[in-house]
């Protein structure tokens, strides 16, 4: 796709990110830049990593796709199934070189770190499509493509090591871009008197959705740190008592009673 | 009455509505949410249940859930006891997935449909399946065997059904098998050794195994072996169902078999490696199958019965179910269009009419279309609204046949969405099925998969002998593309699109009853290429469910080959452009 010739539009112009948020993108991004080094630097990790991606990819596409079957707008119909295409272009690009990356190291590659101490990109993140108006949508669009652009951006920097990693994150910054550039002027298009507002709601609900990302994860860490407790203290007595059992039984058919109830 | 039934929470979940006797709606939660295999609670397959039907949920005299999530927490709760310490992985997660949401489904249903807890119901995972299989099924007695993975504890069980002449039914359970000796779960670790995934690569491993020789089968036996009894037992020593939940297979399984398949590695069965892995394939599918037919071969012998019903997820085995019906000695085998789980959503629903609330029975279409029906118009318009030529067509079977003549791919969507995991003619891909090209190019162009992977024929049932070895009762079998049987041999090399490396074909032999317009489609292909066969494969891409609506299959053509896509009398033809370059213009 070429460039969507929207750079100059002044309703875009408005909505480009403030010094603020530039400055913050960057903040974060040197914080984090340890992290990402640390992620980046082991190619097993490397490689689950971009498999994921890809996954994330091919889903995005697949959102996309679905969001092209939902709108009634002939123009987004046709944008949003040109960005599934990139989509799932992408998905190929991550998982071919994931596969390169495994097959160097010969490894299936199943340990890493949580994923949430790995921001990427996220597709739409569950959003419910179906109840999506296309002004929402493409607002969540804009930011989503930001972000991951500004990811992939950081990701290219820390990948010292593996060219052939770096190219292809730049490869795909460049759609990223572009991607970014349409639903910023759709967005203008279809709400051009509410971009601004539309933006700034699409921004909280994704911290929100950030924020129950890390509440999920953090939940699931501390029950199964409880429950891995409860399985150590009080299960050995009644893991005796089913072992036992699982001994008297005999392998084999078991006969039904009248009604086949239990 | 008006019962819902309900299956969900493991894979593939669906929802069933029955109005006094009979379905009127049912339909799998991918087709609506879109997300392949979804496992949610399927609230919009309840919601379209609901609306089509023009009920409320204050209107439903029941919900049945498909299984017992009590004794589900019973079996899995064992599970760990019994592996302790080496369990100690699985345990969190499995608690956390039980005691978070599916231990409380009842509670969960009635709050979601804002109904009182009294009128949820729930039976046991294989009744559902039994009366899956048998109380959709045309025949009034019959033996019942239903095999999957695992339900509550049951992981096989053969019983009988009966439907008398004052109206009341009966199914009554024989014997089960326990977990974790399980020939679903069997067959699963065997799928995930090879590389695919566990409760949707199954299928694969049957594609596969016609590509290699069952050399490793007595390995295989050392696995699953005969009980006493005659049932079977699996040696635990060369599973781990509970500290590799995802894999199933051991160590020890590896030091047998060799290292498993990556699921990034390709199958190249040129190769050693591609060859041993098509070996293992053999020998599991062949253990497969002579289990089951010894199963079924006592069952008949014991019951008398001359029709056998199958159900549960390994039902969907064609070459087993065709092995069944040639060797076990029943004159007819029913497999219902849904015998996995989804299937069970009905099959509940049905359970309850019948046997809970001894309702009279009454015969059930016999037919897989209770879905959502397109709209035909959605697709002129949004065609106009693209650029792209969209016709009512006066004589759209004969244009139709004349494209499939010229080798053009055609998506076809009319009628009522199929239930169950098989495109059965409303929401098909169809194509000349006369050459490894047109099967490469659907490979390469539309499905994007594996070339090991056959494609499907479908052919009207008075044509089906001329070109199939169909077993006595095949045509039956065949009705839902449930077995696999030989292409005759003359029309191999004609059929070639269709037929397995090892001559075989998962063919669907049609009924005019059942859908008309498409049996006219077949005669008119006939016509013209002198084969009234054609090549059907489900109208859905890669990794994506099948398509329900219109707007669904519109996507779906402009996005790989199909050149032509009908939709009830509307025909849209794709341009004599680049896909890409369409998708640019528009753009």
């Amino acid at each position: 796709m070429g460039a969507s010739g929207l750079q100059d539009d002044p309703r875009r112009e408005a909505a480009r990110p403030s010094r603020g948020a530039a400055y913050f993108g960057d903040f974060f991004g040197m914080i984090l830049w340890p992290v990402h080094r640390l992620i980046w630097a082991d190619p097993q990790r490397r490689a689950r990593k971009l498999l994921e991606f890809a996954e994330v990819e091919a889903s995005g596409g697949r959102d996309l796709v679905r969001a092209a079957e939902l709108t009634d707008d002939p123009v987004l119909r046709a944008r949003y199934l040109v960005h599934a295409r990139d989509e799932a272009r992408h998905a190929d690009m991550f998982r071919a070189r994931g596969r390169a990356l495994r097959k160097e190291t010969a490894s299936e590659g199943k340990e890493g770190l949580a994923d949430w101490m790995a921001p990427g990109e996220r597709g739409m993140e569950g959003l419910d499509l179906a109840r999506e108006k296309d002004a929402d949508l493409l607002a969540f669009l804009y930011l989503s493509e930001s972000a991951a652009a500004r990811d992939f951006a950081r990701y290219a920097r820390v990948i010292d090591k593996d060219p052939a990693t770096r190219i292809l994150f730049q490869r795909i910054l460049h759609d990223e871009d572009e991607h970014k550039n349409y639903a910023r002027g759709e967005l203008g298009r279809i709400a051009p008197h509410r971009a601004r507002r539309l933006l700034w709601w699409a921004r909280l609900r994704r911290l929100w959705k950030a924020y129950l990302r890390f509440a999920t994860a953090f939940a699931g860490v501390m029950a199964g740190v409880v429950l891995t407790l409860q399985y150590f203290l009080l299960l050995p007595p009644f893991a005796w008592l089913a072992k036992r059992n699982a001994r008297r039984e005999k392998p084999g058919w078991v006969t039904l009673g009248e009604g086949s109830e239990r | 009455m008006k019962i819902l039934g309900i299956s969900g929470h493991y894979h593939d979940s669906a929802a069933a509505l029955v109005i006094d006797g009979i379905p009127v709606a049912a339909i799998q939660e991918e087709r609506l949410s879109r997300h392949k295999n979804d496992a949610g609670f399927p609230l919009a397959s309840i919601e379209w249940c609901l609306d089509h039907a023009g009920l409320s949920p204050d209107d439903l005299d029941a919900v049945i859930f498909y299984e017992k999530p009590t004794l589900k927490f019973d079996r899995v709760l064992t599970g760990l006891l019994q592996g302790y310490p080496h369990s100690w992985r699985s345990y969190p997660k499995a608690m956390k997935n039980m005691l978070g949401e599916k231990l409380w489904v009842r509670g969960l249903i009635a709050s979601q449909l804002g109904i009182s807890t009294r009128r949820v119901r729930c039976i046991e995972h294989h009744q559902s399946h039994a009366a899956a299989a048998f109380l959709t099924a045309p025949t009034q007695e019959a033996a019942i065997l239903t095999v999957d993975g695992v339900g509550e504890w049951a992981t096989l069980t053969v019983g009988t059904g009966t439907k008398r002449a004052d109206g009341s039914s009966e199914i009554r359970m024989l014997r089960e098998l326990r977990f974790p000796h399980s020939l679903g779960l069997f067959y699963s670790a065997v799928t995930s050794y090879l590389g695919f995934a566990v409760n949707e690569g199954e299928y694969k491993v049957m594609g596969l195994a016609s590509y290699g020789q069952p050399t490793r089968i007595d390995d295989m036996r050392r696995l699953l072996r005969p009980a006493a009894d005659g049932a079977f037992m699996l040696d635990l020593a060369f599973f781990d169902f509970l500290g590799k939940v995802e894999s199933g297979f051991s160590d020890r399984f590896v030091d047998v078999f060799g290292p498993p398949r990556k699921s990034w590695q390709p199958i190249d069965l040129k190769t050693d490696e591609g060859r041993r892995f098509a070996d293992i394939a053999a020998s599991a599918q062949a253990l497969l199958e002579e289990v089951m037919v010894g199963i079924a071969t006592n069952l008949r012998r014991e019951t008398g019965m001359r029709d056998l019903c199958l159900g549960g997820g390994v039902a969907l085995n064609g070459v087993a179910n065709a092995r069944i019906l040639r060797e076990a000695g029943f004159d007819r085998l029913f497999v219902p269009s849904a015998p996995g789980d989804a299937g069970c959503a009905l099959g509940a629903a049905l359970y309850a009419d019948r046997i809970l609330f001894g309702q009279p029975h009454k015969p059930v279409p016999d037919h897989p279309f209770w879905g959502p029906v397109p709209d035909e118009t959605a697709l002129l318009r949004i065609a106009r609204e693209d650029g792209i030529p969209a016709v009512a067509a006066d004589r759209l079977i004969e244009d139709v046949a004349d494209a499939l003549a010229a080798d053009k791919i055609v998506g076809w969507i009319d009628g009522a969405l199929e239930f169950g995991p098989r495109a059965l003619g409303h929401r098909s891909i169809l194509a000349a099925p006369h050459d490894t090209v047109m099967r490469d190019r659907l490979n390469r162009d539309i499905k994007y998969r594996e070339e090991f992977r056959p494609f499907a024929p479908i052919v009207a049932t008075e044509h089906a002998d001329r070109f199939f070895e169909l077993p006595r009762g095949g045509a039956r079998l065949a009705r839902f593309m449930s077995g696999v049987v030989p292409v005759r041999p003359e029309w191999r090399s004609r059929l070639a699109a269709i037929t397995h490396v090892d001559g075989t074909a998962r063919v669907q032999v049609l009924d005019r009853e059942m859908e008309p317009r498409l049996h006219a489609l077949l005669e008119a292909y006939g016509k013209r290429a002198g084969v009234p066969v054609l090549l059907n494969t489900s109208f859905n891409l890669a990794g994506e469910p099948i398509v329900n609506t219109v707007s669904e299959a519109y996507s779906t053509f402009r996005r790989c080959g199909i050149d032509l896509l009908v939709a009830g009398n509307v025909c849209v033809t794709k341009p004599r452009l680049a896909r890409a370059q369409i998708l640019e213009n528009v753009a």
